[in-house]
């Protein structure tokens, strides 16, 4: 395996990214940035460093044992080593990113995923410190699952992994308020920063929307897409829907996995497994509320508005009628 | 003596981590939140709880946390958190106490802590309380 890692290349561009956007919030947004949560969230990143460092050993072993049954031979020929096929490159690039789509919808989706995950939601700012709030658990979820596919192809776990770092390395600047939005052709195609903040907020009709890691058109495709609503009289509202209310590192990275063990400790045996793989805010009595149920509630409240406002069509008075 | 890579990318790290934590509080960035009125109150509580309606809202003085009663009967405690707010709704395991100047709210969740607030009307908080 090659030791070539484009994440720990990009870290000095992190740390200047983020400098830069600390001057821009000086000036511009004093409330984006807050010193603990900036310190807690980029401790998340070194500490994700470390856990990857430790963990990510047995996902790479298992990926190079499979290698050994891969349907086709991306070389150009036998004898050539594996980073010569020149067009596997783009493809391996962006089926990796249709595999993070799904792994980061499995993320939000089930339990067992979001316990880990939700260490990159739960700060309740939106800045590039958010970027590198990375779990330090996702090696004790299945998600190295999802690339098996490509590895059975016959893409190289290293092509992979150097992949999913320029795929990391992307989604860092879209962590941003600074950014409204890009030209109309950039939003339609790639993930973007007015894309991504929708789907760190907890407004109802945000959440679990736009997985994307780089080409929003997997939402789009998967029916998960919805834009931003600029000047609506919604403001956007980032973290989870049960903000954690500490800056407390450990609590940060652990909470959710004491929560579901709880859970799955008190739940009758018939229910346990279900706290693990249903999604977050399930419960067999139905004393939590997840995702789908808070937006459906959201809904039937607008629904519920729209009806008690008057319908200017239901008064011809109140029609703008031109002077005579 | 030769000190490996990952040691020394964790120093740096560290250090760069340190220095953007101190210069985003020497910018005087995310100054601590104040809540300053009713009006705003009900909006975090909104925000903290979809679709929560206050009907009833006392701030602590200082601004630093409230309690907030729903139209259905809900109660909410919130805490400031950096330059943002948290809230928790109080169930049956929520504890309060009064004491001469305040009251001592404990909703249960130990991370989330004891809040102290100097309110106005104390008495009727700690009897909605005791009746959840």
């Amino acid at each position: 395996m090659p030791d070539f890692s484009p994440t720990q290349y990009a870290v000095p561009f992190f740390v200047l990214a983020v400098l830069a956007e600390l001057i821009w919030a000086r000036f511009r947004a004093p409330d984006a940035y807050e010193p603990k949560d900036t310190l807690v969230s980029l401790s998340f990143g070194l500490g994700s460093t470390i856990a990857g460092a430790l963990f990510g050993g047995f996902a790479l072993a298992v990926f190079i044992a499979a290698y050994e049954y891969r349907l086709f031979d991306l070389t150009p020929a036998p004898e050539t080593p594996w980073w010569a096929a020149w067009w596997a490159w783009p493809l391996c690039f962006v089926l990796d990113d249709l595999k993070y789509y799904w792994v980061h919808r499995a993320g939000h989706r089930i339990r067992w995923f979001w316990a880990s995950h939700v260490n990159h939601h739960s700060s309740q700012h939106y800045n590039l410190s958010t970027a590198l709030r990375q779990s330090w658990t996702g090696a004790f979820t299945l998600g190295f699952v999802f690339a098996l596919p490509l590895v059975l192809i016959g893409f190289h776990p290293a092509m992979i992994a150097i992949c999913g770092g320029f795929n990391l390395i992307y989604q860092f600047w879209i962590h941003t308020e600074s950014i409204g939005r890009m030209p109309r052709w950039f939003e339609a195609v790639m993930n973007t920063p007015s894309h991504h903040r929708v789907h760190h907020a907890t407004n109802p009709r945000y959440l679990d929307r736009n997985y994307a890691g780089v080409f929003i058109v997997w939402d789009k495709i998967f029916g998960t897409f919805e834009p931003e609503h600029i000047g609506a009289d919604e403001r956007i509202r980032y973290g989870i829907v049960r903000q954690l209310g500490s800056f407390n590192l450990l609590y940060a990275v652990f909470h959710e996995w004491i929560a579901m063990i709880r859970d799955i400790a008190r739940a009758p045996w018939r229910y346990k497994l279900s706290y693990l793989l249903k999604e977050p805010g399930w419960t067999h009595d139905g004393s939590r509320e997840t995702s789908d149920m808070i937006r459906a509630r959201w809904q039937q409240r607008v629904v519920d508005a729209d009806r008690m406002t008057p319908s200017p069509r239901a008064n011809p008075i109140a029609e703008p009628r031109e002077a005579a | 003596m030769e000190i490996p890579p990952l040691i020394l990318q964790i120093l740096g790290s560290l250090v760069a981590i340190l220095a953007l934590a101190g210069l985003a509080r020497a910018l005087g960035l995310g100054t601590g939140a104040t809540l300053t009125g009713d009006d705003e109150m009900r909006e975090v509580a909104a925000d903290l709880v979809d679709g929560f309606v206050a009907e009833r809202v006392s701030i602590a003085r200082g601004g630093a946390a409230a309690l907030a009663k729903g139209a259905d009967g809900r109660i909410m405690l919130i805490k400031r958190h950096g330059n943002k707010y948290a809230g928790r709704l109080l169930s049956g395991d929520a504890r309060v106490r009064e004491e001469v100047d305040a009251l001592i709210v404990d909703c249960g969740d130990r991370t989330f802590g004891s809040q102290r607030l100097s309110l106005n009307d104390p008495g009727y908080w700690a009897d909605a309380i005791n009746r959840l």
